[in-house]
């Protein structure tokens, strides 16, 4: 049966993380990851930050995303480093997640590296903090630099995953919900104009819905397989992190980007 | 207003033209689009197409628009039916 793998930070391993890559898991989530109180002075942090922090007005971004910055490079490496001065502010005087991230993720490939991917001096995204208010959802949709980043030099990695650390959830709704079916490139007959693709994708496969994630928990994806995020329906924003982990396997290298 | 139409590249023609297989149309288009236009790309925004034109190839064409889901937005069509237009990868902008 195609399910989540939960964990808590001892019970990380190789074997997980493969399982997750290849397919035979939906997700691994590390329980309690981060603790509540530090998540709470993120969230804090987060809301003292002045509107010009935000990267767009509509699902307020903290962090550019590659992905909106396919054909702008300059721009986007002129976004991440203007955005590394925020996170520090944001981080400032407790662990900072996105290193926490690397060392549980190199953990669990200790025979590999791991930094933030660059190129020469350009820097990419440490990562991207999302709010989502009520009335917001993410549509089903997948993730691959390789395809849509081609113009990166990131985009030649051999595998990707997505990790995303809850920082707050909300009441109701803004669950995640992964469906067992990898992308390929036929799909995009079956785009929407806006965003993400059509439901059809996800007729009649295996679904995984996963409504048990708490606040601290961090959700470890395989985000070449569709995916999306039901509408946030309680008055509480839902706040993630979230990064991506590129593998080179020749290499025994890792970079992260968002 | 621009007309817009969106759809999946097909058939290669050249250095800057292609196939569209059109799948979707901007609600108050003037003009009507069949499913399939031929489109000469007038400018881009295709990644993996260099900025400058005139170093563009079929097989870099081929590589960037070959089942990818993009973004047409009409100028005119010229006598022989073909569209003129910029040409986007569509919905990549991501969440």
């Amino acid at each position: 049966m195609w399910t989540s793998k939960i964990v808590d930070y001892s019970q990380i391993n190789n074997t997980d993380l493969r399982c997750l890559i290849s397919g035979k898991n939906s997700m691994i989530i590390v329980r309690e990851f981060y603790n509540k109180k530090e998540c709470q002075i993120v969230v804090e942090n987060i809301k003292r930050c002045n509107n010009s922090t935000f990267q767009n007005g509509k699902l307020k971004h903290i962090g550019p995303f590659l992905m909106a910055h396919t054909t702008n490079k300059k721009t986007y490496f002129e976004s991440a480093k203007k955005t590394q001065n925020i996170f520090k502010k944001i981080f400032c005087g407790i662990n900072n997640p996105i290193y926490r991230i690397y060392h549980t993720v190199g953990q669990m490939l200790p025979e590999y590296s791991i930094s933030l991917a660059h190129e020469s001096q350009n820097y990419y995204s440490q990562a991207v903090i999302r709010i989502h208010e009520k009335g917001m959802s993410i549509p089903i949709h997948k993730d691959n630099v390789t395809y849509e980043g081609r113009e990166y030099a990131l985009s030649n990695i051999d595998h990707q995953i997505s990790c995303v650390l809850h920082l707050q959830e909300s009441e109701d709704g803004g669950e995640l919900i992964i469906h067992n079916r990898r992308w390929k490139r036929d799909d995009e007959r079956l785009r929407n104009i806006d965003f993400g693709y059509s439901l059809e994708l996800a007729k009649d496969i295996s679904t995984w819905r996963e409504s048990s994630i708490n606040t601290g928990d961090l959700v470890i994806i395989n985000p070449a397989y569709y995916h999306q995020v039901t509408r946030v329906t309680g008055d509480t924003p839902r706040i993630t992190l979230g990064m991506f982990l590129g593998l080179y396997e020749q290499d025994y290298k890792i970079v992260a980007w968002a | 207003m621009t007309d817009i139409i969106w759809g999946n590249g097909s058939d290669v023609l050249s250095n800057n033209s292609f196939v569209l297989n059109v799948t979707h149309r901007k609600d108050g288009n003037k003009s009507d689009y069949s499913d399939n236009e031929r489109v000469t790309i007038t400018s881009a925004n295709l990644p993996g197409m260099p900025y400058d034109m005139s170093s563009w190839t079929k097989e870099l064409l081929k590589e960037s628009v070959i089942d990818a889901f993009l973004k047409c937005e009409v100028e005119k069509r010229d006598a022989s039916g073909v569209l003129l237009g910029k040409v986007s990868h569509s919905g990549a902008g991501g969440y």
